[in-house]
């Protein structure tokens, strides 16, 4: 039995299909889910909202790749713009766009999860045979520190040199052609995304997937759903085109991600009394970046091969944070610099010179913490509202991660280094460091950003206290299943992809005996 | 066209967020109106192939916008020879029409000489002042206390820097030598499954021959 990716070109009148699984989003808990329940023999329908895009686009240009392969073209954001949310959007979902860091679920994370969640299913022993799977097939390994670039060397380097522990990042790659590129589609099909790994798999088992669909509603009846409906959206100006697809499974998953999978059950008045699409984690990243004597090229190079954990535990009452490095390529770098416009003008000119830094704070841990709360957004499609709560643990670390990055930079050799506040900080110096108490910690007054978004539909024992049990299922409905990062009841700590996809291959076990 | 709208109950964000707040909701209804509103914009032709986002009056707002955002340098491109305020205009006809209304919003605010007199007795629309009083909004617009201005100015900031460093044109200047040649695939096939051989590529995966013997593959 074969299966087909059918894009939204050649949908021109309305469906209606039957199945025996119809899962909602292409990402790394979508992807792999169907693959498994393919593999079971299941018939399995899978709706993508985005486009089906391939190598054939990915000519490496920031904004096409913007437009085919990001949430709102890369604009989704909180309501007041304090965060710029980077989040995938097509065939593949994040893992076409992410930069390859491959993790497993750290035990401190699963243990967390176990004391305050009571979630016993999800353990190390249980996910170890998953992770072995599918490090094997997405050829998950170690980066050579050899083949390491410049401005993750700027990392490794100031780490060694201040002696703070340092590591090098596993990626799923293969044949990897070091270019940099990955954050705007593999040129090469190097990088191990769904895309171009688990989702043919599967369709050469039989997967049937539906490409430019966006699910809109869940129709459900006492304890089941009975259908999907969704739209076709035209594959160049994402409005739709009339045509509805309706399909009627036995069980339906919804892996549309952290932010829009609160959205289709929201849209589908499965509310869970209003815990759906709250406590939202972010990983809110703060960035320092610093300018050397010597060319950096940072657009160039695998994006992130360095890592530190050193600052990820920070005793009670503190957020912990991990750094790596991002690329920086012109036209994302001239939307995040700040300043005046004669000022980033300058700052661009020295682009091949520029280092940044990440610290990606670990949100969800601390008991005050609500994370973000998405909701509806009156007379938008594909728009949702979305408002961040930053508490006096979140300034408090990411000051500190800035005076540590920039201290890690100086270590680097760096000339200067500079905040990302509304009116930038300049350090010449470590000396200069307490210039950054100085600054204004607040909303809007330096930049913030998320690349990884989890919870919203998060599990838990409790169906007062969550939205899916511990076996992912959403609690009121019996053949209705949330597997994406959404379900993550905190941050990680870690990129989380790879535990997106344990979980997915996880959890197909019982998603297939409940049909 | 929408086909659902969200269901009775829901909880939707009860307005835009350019219209919560006192102040904010004050200032947006100036961005539309008041005595001063009706003081002229400049004038800026059109793109010959048309507009397919702005009027002719924003279209000349994101145009005054963006010689400030992207002042010229020796060696940059002119934003008039990227076509910066047209790529704003091509750009906005894919977001989402909540977006399209909040920018069309900010930038008559912006515009609007009302709000500019208001905060700093400038009593022009900003299309039609001085270099040195624009850019003077604009740091007003950027270090404001009112959450809004600072919204905005990030928000009109991101969308023409964003249109003018897209650019190859502007490559040059910032030293940046682009991708690769020779990489891309423009012919590279596109594998839909429906009984079509799958092409061996990177992302073929063909399992490990089990072990025999515990040894020996």
């Amino acid at each position: 039995m074969t299966g087909r990716i059918i894009t939204g070109d050649e949908l021109t009148k309305d469906v209606t299909v039957e199945c025996d699984v119809c899962v909602i989003g292409s990402g790394s808990g979508g992807a792999w889910t169907a693959h498994e329940l393919v593999k079971q023999g299941k018939s399995v329908v899978m709706l993508e909202e985005g486009g089906y895009h391939t190598r054939r686009e990915f000519d490496m240009n920031e904004p096409r790749a913007f437009q085919n392969l990001y949430q709102e073209l890369g604009n989704r954001a909180a309501d007041d713009l304090s965060i710029t949310i980077l989040q995938g959007r097509s065939v593949g979902g994040g893992t076409t766009v992410n930069w390859c860091s491959s993790f497993r679920t750290p035990e401190r994370i699963l243990k967390i999860w176990k004391e305050r969640h009571g979630i016993e299913t999800l353990s190390t022993a249980a996910l170890t045979p998953h992770w072995e799977v599918i490090e094997q097939r997405l050829h998950i390994a170690q980066w050579p520190q050899e083949m390491m670039n410049a401005n993750n060397k700027v990392l490794w380097e100031g780490l060694g040199a201040l002696g703070y522990e340092r590591g090098l990042i596993r990626r799923n790659v293969n044949n990897c052609l070091n270019l940099g590129y990955c954050g705007l589609g593999c040129p090469v099909d190097a990088k191990q995304s769904m895309s171009v790994t688990v989702l043919p798999d599967a369709v050469e088992k039989g997967l049937t997937l539906y490409a430019n669909t966006s699910a809109r509603v869940l129709d459900w009846d006492g304890r089941k759903v009975t259908a999907v409906r969704a739209e076709v959206l035209d594959g160049t100006t994402r409005k739709p085109t009339g045509v509805k697809v309706v399909v009627k499974p036995k069980v339906t998953v919804v892996s549309g991600g952290a932010i829009n999978s609160p959205g289709l059950l929201m849209r589908s008045q499965l509310l869970s009394e209003g815990r759906v699409g709250e406590k939202t984690w972010f990983h809110p990243v703060l960035m320092m970046m610093a300018e050397f004597e010597h060319e950096v090229n940072a657009f160039h190079g695998a994006p992130q091969s360095v890592y530190s954990h050193h600052f990820i535990e920070r005793g009670p009452g503190k957020m912990g944070y991990f750094l790596e490095v991002p690329p920086v390529q012109p036209m994302l770098a001239s939307t995040v610099l700040t300043g005046a416009g004669a000022e980033t003008i300058e700052l661009m000119t020295k682009l091949k010179h520029l280092n940044v830094m990440l610290a990606i704070h670990v949100d969800g841990l601390l008991p005050e913490e609500e994370g973000a709360t998405v909701r509806l957004r009156e007379g938008a499609h594909s728009r949702y509202s979305i408002k961040y709560a930053f508490t006096p643990a979140h300034w408090e670390s990411f000051r500190a991660s800035c005076k540590e990055m920039a201290k890690l930079q100086f270590a680097a050799g760096a000339k200067q280094v500079r905040s990302l506040h509304v009116s930038p900080v300049t350090l010449n110096s470590v000396a200069d460091l307490g210039k950054l108490d100085d600054a204004k910690w607040e909303a809007m007054q330096l930049r913030v950003a998320t690349a990884h978004q989890m919870g919203g539909c998060r599990m838990g024992k409790d169906p007062s206290t969550s939205v899916v049990d511990p076996h992912l299922k959403y609690h009121s409905l019996d053949n209705l299943f949330v597997v994406d990062g959404s379900v993550l009841p905190t941050s990680l700590g870690v990129n989380p992809q790879e535990t997106i996809f344990g979980i997915a291959r996880w959890a197909a076990t019982h998603i297939g005996q409940a049909v | 066209m929408k086909m659902y709208l969200p269901p009775p109950g829901s909880k939707p964000a009860r307005r835009s967020v350019l219209k919560r707040g006192l102040i904010g909701g004050a200032l947006l209804a100036l961005g539309g109106g008041g005595f001063l509103f009706t003081r002229k914009s400049v004038e800026v032709d059109p793109p010959g192939d048309g507009l397919l986002s702005f009027t002719a009056r924003e279209f000349a707002i994101v145009t005054a916008l963006s010689y400030r955002v992207i002042p010229h340098r020796e060696g940059f491109p002119t934003v008039d020879a990227v076509q910066v305020a047209r790529g704003c205009d091509r750009i906005l006809t894919l977001v989402d029409e909540t977006a399209l209304t909040e920018t069309k919003q900010l930038l008559m605010l912006l515009e609007n000489a009302l709000p500019n007199f208001l905060f700093g007795r400038r009593a022009r629309t900003f299309s039609t002042m001085s270099s040195d009083d624009q850019d003077a909004v604009l740091t007003e617009w950027q270090t404001s206390r009112i959450t809004l201005r600072r919204t905005g100015y990030t928000a009109l900031r991101g969308l023409v820097m964003a249109a003018y460093f897209s650019s190859p044109a502007t490559w040059p200047a910032i030293g940046y030598p682009g991708p690769l040649p020779g990489i891309h695939d423009p012919n590279a096939p596109v594998w839909k499954g429906g009984g079509v051989e799958r092409p061996i590529g990177n992302g073929t995966f063909r399992e490990p021959a089990p072990a025999v013997d515990g040894g020996t593959p």
